[in-house]
């Protein structure tokens, strides 16, 4: 073997070394030349004679043919995934390359490898992308529509309309909001600040509610990547709302407020699945995204909040697309700071929010208005109906 | 004793019925009856309407309570009963040979009332079956699929054994049992022949040997898992919660056999059939599972105070301030002392009334500890902000909650009442027959 050492030359590496370097790379199944190849030019790169960027350039193509991915950090993997067009980070993606620690979705993966290939198939929908292929780990942009929404706390002036629309809309029952809004006090020294952060289901993208679902009654939308509960299939056993970190969900009491007149969307999406609007009494139910309006050509793309709130705080839309509404409106205040609620829960939450996040030490507070006060808790006279 | 008189004495309730046995009956079916009552009042009502169990967050409730405590201690009950039985098969403990029958039935029962409670919890009991339809689905990433599946198979294990054991004896003793279950007998002893008895006891051998090793996956595995495997639960959240339940469940199951198999010697007269020397093996197994308890409770305590994640550290704080905490402590160190007071001095402190007592002390404290675990877990729910800015929850279970409860225990005892008239509660050697 010659020394590769400090005083090695290009000279070096003569035939005995790919010879070598062939026999290694031979009993692995990849591509033997490229591994030679990129070994070369990485010697290159260690003397200086090629730059980091060619170094990771000149292969990409090659490296993403063989192995279907390419993690090392090219422009395609890194600058154009991590950002959006103007090279703004994203909130939630953080500044490491690769993937350090296995995400829940590779345990599942390697738990849904031991099970029955039957079975495994049946899991879609549920666990999503989880039985997906590698690739779909790089997230980057143009893959599947994942709708979201960018919320700006600063502009939110708590106003609780957001809330209002929703019950309105969902014809939610006594107590139950899917939309909720946090007031809030901080104190530093002597100086109180209020922060308001209205709440909605965060439709994560490793929902833990759907993970937990004994009859895959809770599941994520492939389509969209709303998370919903098929009201025909929950046995309420409320497990769900048990492995949510948020508190998002509200088991159906089949006690509609006098708020709304009742509830106008369709009760089953394009799947057939009977999804939105209010659950049925003992059945769990929880914000869809009014997934009736996205199933409906004419109100696809908004949400009863979104249209009702007077400072235009909630942007929806797919996370995924760059030039959707939410990730315009990401672009257009750069310099605002922004966080994702719990990131550290690892539920990958969808819901972007501009301004400061909450402290641990925030404290709530009573706002100007409370549900009661906006009679959004008086039960409907005719009582309930659906079972 | 003479063996004639054992055999009869054993099957001397299944040829007579007593007074006392017809009050006891009019009794727990009564209870039974209120307790159909208050299910169907509930099924009418919605869980929500009528319990103290309501949704976290906003509302400030605790979604699980004390069904789901229920069940949990229900689950640790049932391990005590057939794990002894299994024990006497697979390392030949003769002495505890009496009690084996009685421990399997209060497996088979017991299991079924933690299946009860787990439907009282339920918002659409009706829909339950959907649980299997979708089990296959499920199985590889829900820990509520896993728990179905293993505590389906304990049940199935439970009662092929329970059935299995029976076919000798019911097929010798058929003459001297009531004809009115002839049905019953002849299913269960269907195709017997006296050949197979070699082979159906290398089977119940190694039915044992799956049973005892279901055990620790049960309640140290599946049941505990349903609620460590939880990240938006921090006082859940945890690796020692299976080896803690596991230990708690013991102690609760084996103060659950002694407190039955005490209320059987009493009622028959088996003083001699279920002689003192058992019950003192047991308390002895009973001091050091519940000085165990105390050990991982006193985990739980040092690792959650002293410099623990702030809310790790608020929640251990909160749960010192609950005086039901207390009350745990309190039973379990007055349980430990006086059941090495009764091991050390037994001619001064061994009285079988006072391990009962002890016993029935040490099955509350469990099972309010386990109540705790699931309530004041949920009372504290997710990770700062929300800890903080949801308000935190509280939980008090209505009476109509504590009757379903207890009913449940009604339904067992209705259950152990039907099962004297129908099998003999002590083995018999199907060779002494006569």
């Amino acid at each position: 073997m010659p020394d590769l050492g400090k005083g090695w030359t290009p000279g070096d590496l003569d035939e005995d070394w790919e010879a070598s370097a062939e026999a290694k790379l031979e009993t692995v199944e990849f591509d033997t030349e490229l591994g030679i190849e990129i070994s070369r030019d990485a010697m290159a790169l260690a003397r200086g004679e090629m730059t980091e960027t060619a170094f990771h350039e000149k292969h990409h193509e090659a490296v993403f043919e063989e192995f279907g991915i390419d993690q090392r950090p090219t422009y395609e993997t890194t600058v154009k995934a991590k950002t959006d067009d103007d090279g703004d980070a994203l909130p939630g993606v953080p500044d490491v390359g690769g993937d350090a620690v296995p995400s829940r979705r590779g345990l599942l993966k390697t738990m849904g490898g031991l099970a029955a290939a039957g079975a495994a198939t049946s899991m879609a929908g549920c666990l999503d992308q989880a039985v997906d292929t590698p690739a779909s780990t790089a997230d980057s942009d143009g893959g599947d529509v994942q709708l979201g929404m960018v919320i700006d706390t600063d502009k939110c002036i708590a106003c609780l309309k957001c809330a209002e629309a929703c019950k309105q809309e969902n014809d939610t029952d006594r107590g139950s909001q899917w939309m909720h809004v946090f007031r809030y006090e901080e104190t530093e020294y002597d100086d109180v600040s209020e922060g308001q952060m209205p709440r909605p289901c965060q439709h994560c993208s490793e929902p833990s509610c759907t993970y937990v679902c004994p009859t895959q009654s809770r599941f994520k939308r492939e389509e969209d990547g709303i998370v919903l509960t098929d009201y025909d299939r929950c046995i309420g056993c409320k497990y769900c709302e048990v492995a949510c970190p948020y508190g998002v969900n509200f088991l159906g009491k089949d006690e509609p407020t006098d708020k709304s007149p009742g509830f106008f969307g369709s009760d089953t999406d394009k799947n057939d699945r009977r999804v939105g609007g209010p659950p049925p009494a003992g059945v769990m139910g929880k914000c869809t995204f009014c997934v009736h309006r996205q199933d409906d050509s004419a109100q696809k793309g908004t949400t009863a909040c979104e249209d009702d709130c007077p400072v235009d705080a909630i942007h929806f839309g797919d996370m995924n697309d760059a030039d959707s509404q939410p990730r315009q409106y990401l672009r257009e205040n750069r310099d605002q700071s922004r966080f994702k609620l719990l990131e550290e829960q690892g539920n990958e939450p969808n819901v972007v929010y501009l301004g400061n996040e909450p402290s641990k030490d925030a404290t709530p507070t009573d706002g100007p208005f409370t549900y009661e006060d906006l009679g959004m808790e008086t039960l409907a006279d005719d009582g309930g109906d659906d079972q | 004793m003479s063996t004639d008189v054992f055999e009869d004495r054993i099957l001397y309730p299944l040829e007579h019925t007593s007074k006392r046995y017809y009050a006891l009956l009019a009794i727990f079916s009564l209870g039974t009856v209120l307790f159909l009552l208050a299910w169907a009042y509930q099924l009418n009502a919605g869980v929500w309407a009528v319990t103290g169990i309501g949704d976290w967050g906003i509302s400030a409730g605790v979604p699980w309570g004390l069904y789901i405590g229920g069940f949990v201690w229900w689950v640790g009950l049932a391990h005590g009963g057939i794990a002894i039985s299994a024990a006497v098969r697979v390392i030949d403990i003769d002495r505890f040979a009496p009690i084996a029958r009685v421990s399997e039935i209060l497996t088979v029962l017991a299991l079924s009332m933690a299946a009860f409670n787990i439907v009282l919890s339920m918002g659409r009991p009706d829909r339950i079956f959907n649980t299997i339809l979708w089990w296959p689905a499920t199985v590889h990433h829900s820990p509520l699929a896993w728990d179905i599946a293993v505590i389906t198979l304990y049940l199935v294990l439970s009662l092929t054994y329970l059935c299995l054991s029976l076919r000798a004896e019911i097929a010798a003793f058929r003459h001297r049992l009531p004809t009115v279950f002839s049905p019953l007998y002849s299913m269960l002893t269907i195709g017997y022949s006296k050949s197979e008895d070699e082979k159906i006891e290398q089977i119940l051998w190694w039915l044992a040997v799956a049973i005892l090793a279901l055990v620790p996956l049960l309640s140290g595995g599946v049941v505990p898992w349903l609620f460590s495997l939880i990240a938006a639960q921090p006082a859940w959240y945890g690796a020692a919660a299976g080896a803690a339940m596991l230990t708690e469940s013991l102690t609760s199951a084996l103060a659950g056999v002694i407190i039955i198999t005490a209320i059987f010697r009493y009622a028959y007269d088996w003083e001699d059939v279920i002689e003192d020397r058992i019950f003192r093996d047991l308390a002895v197994v009973l001091a050091f599972l519940s000085l165990a308890t105390i050990w991982f409770t006193m985990h739980d305590i040092l690792t959650g105070l002293y410099t623990a994640p702030a809310n790790i550290g608020a929640l251990t704080g909160a749960m010192l301030e609950l005086p039901f905490f207390w009350l745990a402590v309190v039973g379990l160190v007055v349980s430990v002392v006086a059941l090495f007071l009764m091991i050390g001095w037994p001619d001064r402190f061994f009285s079988i009334p006072a391990l009962v007592a002890i016993s029935v002390i040490l099955s509350v404290t469990i099972l309010n500890k386990k109540v705790m675990f699931i309530v004041e877990g949920l009372m504290f729910p997710t990770a700062p902000p929300l800890t903080n800015l949801y308000p935190s929850g509280s939980y008090s279970p209505t009476l109509l909650e504590w009757w379903l409860f207890i009913g449940t225990i009604v339904l067992l005892g209705f259950g152990f009442l039907i099962a004297t008239k129908v099998i003999p509660m002590v083995e018999l050697d199907p060779e002494e027959v006569n």
